[in-house]
């Protein structure tokens, strides 16, 4: 009972408090475990917990399979998926490369060519200098996933240098080497998912502005204007939105405004009409259609501009102290053990 | 009168499916026929500023990239990163990559092999890439006291100190500038809090257009060096590099962000027309007390 | 002023006293700002937690998306659906995830009343284990053991969007009647929110992602903005030191604002050349 309640409750007080003010004492072992220890005991912590999640996951998607449920077809997909990124990962290195010692220098033109049926070569003559400049050892730039066509081009160029060398990439480089079978599995697989993934948030956007973006009240009429202003301010197309109908706009906006105070709606039609017909004969006198003229208030980038600098950054930051000083109310329950979310 | 009444309440209540239809179209055409839908990208001060930045800097300075994204934000981040790689080899600025996010060694890997051998720069003596470090803040903080508490072999398992480019460096304050491509956390908060804000050395980020609010108050401070936000801002840079790359007689193909500009343009109408849509139904369903929305 | 203000107002500035005096020595140099104000935050919410719990009645005001929780659970019941809790993509170290973990607890004492299926899909191994903890001890503490299996609360993947594909799909196939995002959100929470909105399902979110409020704002029925979802733990549970900490919470933030317009007004009355005092220099923010 002691291990399950109260220890982690004394390692969550103490631990705490040691990194808070451990951050303020100088002494360099302290220092040295605040700074970079701490941070790596949770790396390693969370790097052997992933195998938890990971054979929970697998056990999850197995069951499924075994008992028939449900759409149980789409977890062969998620077992199959699993399987392959950990045989790319950890046991087929896929990553063979060739190395040429003493080129002949007369062989370099057909290195290239060679080269070039197994890669793409986008400037063949800065290959031929790079060869040229490395005859006494040169590595062929592709990266061949299995060893057998890594033997094939071996011996297609065979006779073009005095030694032929096949070589492995080390484990752990086969995963980031481009033209690996890992990173042939990220490029190829993992990033146009993750791509399609990200791409949804723009028909997302745009079903959930059209629900929500609404003129009920004051404020949801003011998201929606700055709304729109961003959107098109933030794209080249607001430039070309003209400034006589930006000022047009904002005629009816002051409009909107003084509507509840004037009663005789002829009035106010008289009054806005006024404002367009003021706004364009001052456009007009002092060509406002020359950007260099234009007032910055009549372009929408500008506007879209002064709303990141002004109303959105004081926002951001009022949201951000609140954030922090909620932050810092919970770590504090937390660190006294007032607050036992383990 | 009536009729058109009808016909917007109809619309009004439109399937989502039909929405993303529209929008998936609107960003189709400017696909299929880029030559119709060319618009001229104009620089904002932000994206300005973090080339004027750059362009300062004097050749063989040393900058840090951290790569901090992956393929999901590659669209809107990436091109940034290439146009900025062009614009420090351009310039025969030392790079050293590293990576908060392990997706960030993949993106990394690609830009350089996109843009480092067009100006001939070799690896270890022009750029450097030491890979992704788990620990998000702890490794920056790492390597703003001495970096090789992080690393002491780069990418490829090279022993850091036989990199002809890092004998002379031993933590950030060696470095003249620190950019940061983030799309999250850890990114370019860390980068500030913990590195550029308390070191002085200065800093710009290209992040994702959500991540924009979060950071603005930064660069409004001035503690970050201007911001390119998303695919806009990758875009405007783009065409700075561009413009003043061909100044310097160099030629650079056209960045994948100017290229998409178009399409994000289209569906940026198509979204504030749905909503000034949206809004008439309301209007006249709130007048005839009918019900409409999205279903 | 009573004696416990007293008390802790002379251990904080003894402390203060003992830090300044051993400056370099004892303490590391060019963090005095920060450990003062860890110093003053911390005596300020402890001396209201000490209140609270001497029986000092404090006010909160009523938070929608908090009393919504039970009615959310409720519905789920009614309908014969299942209860989805998603507990953000970040792992043990963010305290978002923490606070989520809290909201959990609560939310599985509901479900365990109710007699209501919980699924909790997780982004992280380490969180995965908290959250059964979590769970097992909600059900335990409403006397429903036998109602808690572990597989309620289970691992998608460590990926953002794999993740989110993983739960997205949850979703659509069992159709919940009720989701909680509750812990830290990136871009995935819009693709969620939809989601859960295309199902018809109630939805409560909760995060200290700051740029992904407005996207739970419009897409679900209640958030909880800002420090409301970290004070969302000791609302739900009412006990006394949880209580007394948002109290606290809330006079460091007017101690905050206070701070703010005093080095606003002093910093430009030296700026028209009024006074010589740099209050940033003082602070040690310039």
């Amino acid at each position: 009972m002691f291990l399950k309640r109260q220890m982690p409750v004394i390692i969550a007080i103490s631990v705490g408090l040691f990194i808070l003010f451990g951050h303020f004492i100088n002494i360099a072992p302290v220092q040295q475990f605040v700074n970079n220890d701490a941070t790596q005991w949770f790396d390693i912590i969370a790097s052997f917990a992933i195998f938890l999640g990971a054979l929970n996951m697998l056990k999850l998607q197995v069951l499924k399979v075994v008992k028939k449920q449900r759409n149980w077809q789409y977890s062969i997909l998620a077992i199959v998926g699993f399987a392959f990124a950990i045989f790319a990962g950890f046991f087929f290195r896929g990553a063979n490369y060739i190395t040429l010692s003493d080129i002949d220098p007369n062989n370099v033109n057909q290195l290239v060519e060679y080269i070039s049926t197994v890669q793409e070569v986008k400037d063949t003559a800065l290959m031929v200098k790079g060869i040229e400049s490395s005859l006494a050892s040169y590595e062929i730039p592709k990266i061949f996933i299995s060893k057998s066509s890594a033997e094939d081009f071996a011996i297609l160029v065979s006779g073009l240098a005095k030694n032929v060398t096949l070589g492995v990439k080390p484990w752990g480089a086969h995963v980031q080497i481009e033209g690996s079978l890992f990173s042939w599995m990220f490029f190829k697989i993992f990033t146009p998912l993750s791509s399609t993934m990200f791409a949804l948030l723009a028909f997302f956007v745009a079903s959930a502005s059209y629900r929500a973006f609404r003129i009920r009240n004051f404020e949801a009429t003011l998201l929606l204007v700055a709304g729109i202003i961003l959107m098109i301010g933030r794209v080249p197309i607001g430039e070309f939105i003209p400034w006589w109908v930006v000022s047009t706009l904002i005629v009816f906006g002051i409009g909107a405004l003084i509507a509840p105070m004037i009663p005789d709606k002829k009035i106010l039609f008289g009054l806005i009409v006024t404002g367009i017909v003021l706004s364009s004969v001052l456009g007009i006198i002092f060509d406002w259609s020359l950007a260099i003229n234009t007032p910055g208030i009549l372009s929408i980038p500008n506007i879209s501009e002064w709303i990141f600098d002004y109303p959105t950054a004081a926002g951001s930051r009022a949201i951000m102290i609140g954030i922090a000083l909620g932050i810092i109310a919970t770590s504090f329950r937390i660190i006294l053990g007032i607050e036992r979310p383990f | 009168m009536n009729l058109l009444k009808k016909v917007f309440i109809a619309l009004g209540s439109m399937d989502r499916r039909f929405i993303f239809l529209l929008v998936a179209l609107s960003v189709l055409f400017p696909k299929l026929y880029p030559d119709l839908f060319t618009l001229p990208i104009k620089p904002s001060s932000h994206s300005q500023r973090v080339f004027d930045e750059i362009d300062t800097l004097k050749e063989n300075s040393k900058v840090l990239v951290s790569f901090e994204y992956g393929p999901s934000t590659k669209p809107e981040i990436h091109p940034s990163a290439i146009a900025l790689l062009n614009h420090l080899f351009s310039k025969n600025i030392k790079v050293y990559a590293v990576a908060l996010w392990p997706d960030g060694n993949f993106m990394a890997t690609e830009a350089f092999s996109q843009v480092a051998d067009k100006y001939e720069k070799k690896y270890g003596v022009d750029y450097v890439n030491l890979g992704y470090k788990p620990g998000g803040e702890a490794v920056v903080k790492g390597l703003a006291s001495d970096i090789r508490t992080m690393y002491t072999v780069d990418l490829l398992g090279n022993d850091i100190d036989s990199i002809e480019m890092m004998k002379d460096v031993t933590n950030l304050l060696d470095l003249d500038f620190i950019f940061s491509l983030s799309a999250g956390y850890p990114g370019s908060k860390e980068w500030v809090q913990f590195a550029c804000d308390p070191l002085g050395i200065p800093m710009s980020t290209g992040c994702t257009s959500i991540q924009v609010t979060d950071i603005i108050p930064y660069v409004a401070n001035n503690q970050i060096k201007g911001i390119l936000s998303g695919m806009p801002g990758a875009a405007e840079y783009e065409q700075l590099v561009r413009n003043a790359l061909d100044a310097r007689g160099v030629m650079v193909e056209p960045g994948k962000a100017s290229i998409n500009m178009a399409a994000q343009s289209m569906a940026h109408i198509v979204i504030v027309l749905l909503i000034i849509l949206g809004n008439i139904t309301y209007y006249l369903t709130r007048k005839s007390g009918k019900k409409g929305g999205v279903q | 002023m009573n004696n416990k203000l007293l008390a802790i107002s002379g251990i904080a500035s003894i402390i203060i006293l003992i830090y300044w005096g051993t400056f370099g020595l004892w303490f590391v140099t060019g963090n005095a700002p920060a450990f003062v104000g860890v110093i003053i935050v911390s005596s300020t919410i402890f001396y209201y937690i000490d209140a609270a719990k001497s029986g000092k009645e404090i006010y909160l005001r009523p938070i929608s998306g908090l009393k919504a929780i039970e009615e959310a659970v409720g519905r789920a019941t009614e309908m014969g659906k299942s209860v989805l809790f998603v507990p953000g993509i970040s792992d043990m170290d963010q305290v978002d995830t923490v606070a989520g973990i809290n909201i959990l607890s609560h939310v599985a004492e509901i479900t365990a009343k109710y007699e209501t299926d919980l699924n909790v899909p997780t982004c992280r191994a380490i969180v995965m284990e908290s959250a059964r903890e979590a769970c097992r001890e909600s059900y335990l503490r409403a006397g429903r053991p036998d109602l808690y299996y572990d597989d309620m609360v289970h691992y998608i993947s460590d990926d953002q969007f794999a993740y989110a594909a993983g739960v997205n799909g949850i979703m659509i196939r069992e159709k919940p009647a009720a989701c909680f995002y509750q812990g830290k959100f990136y871009a995935e929470s819009l693709l969620l929110a939809e989601t859960g909105n295309s199902i018809g399902a109630i939805q409560i979110a909760g995060t200290g992602s700051a740029s992904q409020i407005p996207f739970f704002v419009t897409a679900c029925d209640y958030t909880l903005i800002g420090e409301e979802f970290f004070a969302a733990s000791a609302y739900l549970s009412n006990k006394p030191e949880l209580i007394g900490s948002i109290k606290g919470q809330d006079i460091v933030k007017f101690m905050v604002m206070l701070l703010m317009t005093s080095v606003f007004v002093l910093d430009t009355v030296r700026q028209m050349g009024l006074f010589d005092f740099n209050i940033l220099t003082f602070l040690g923010l310039s």
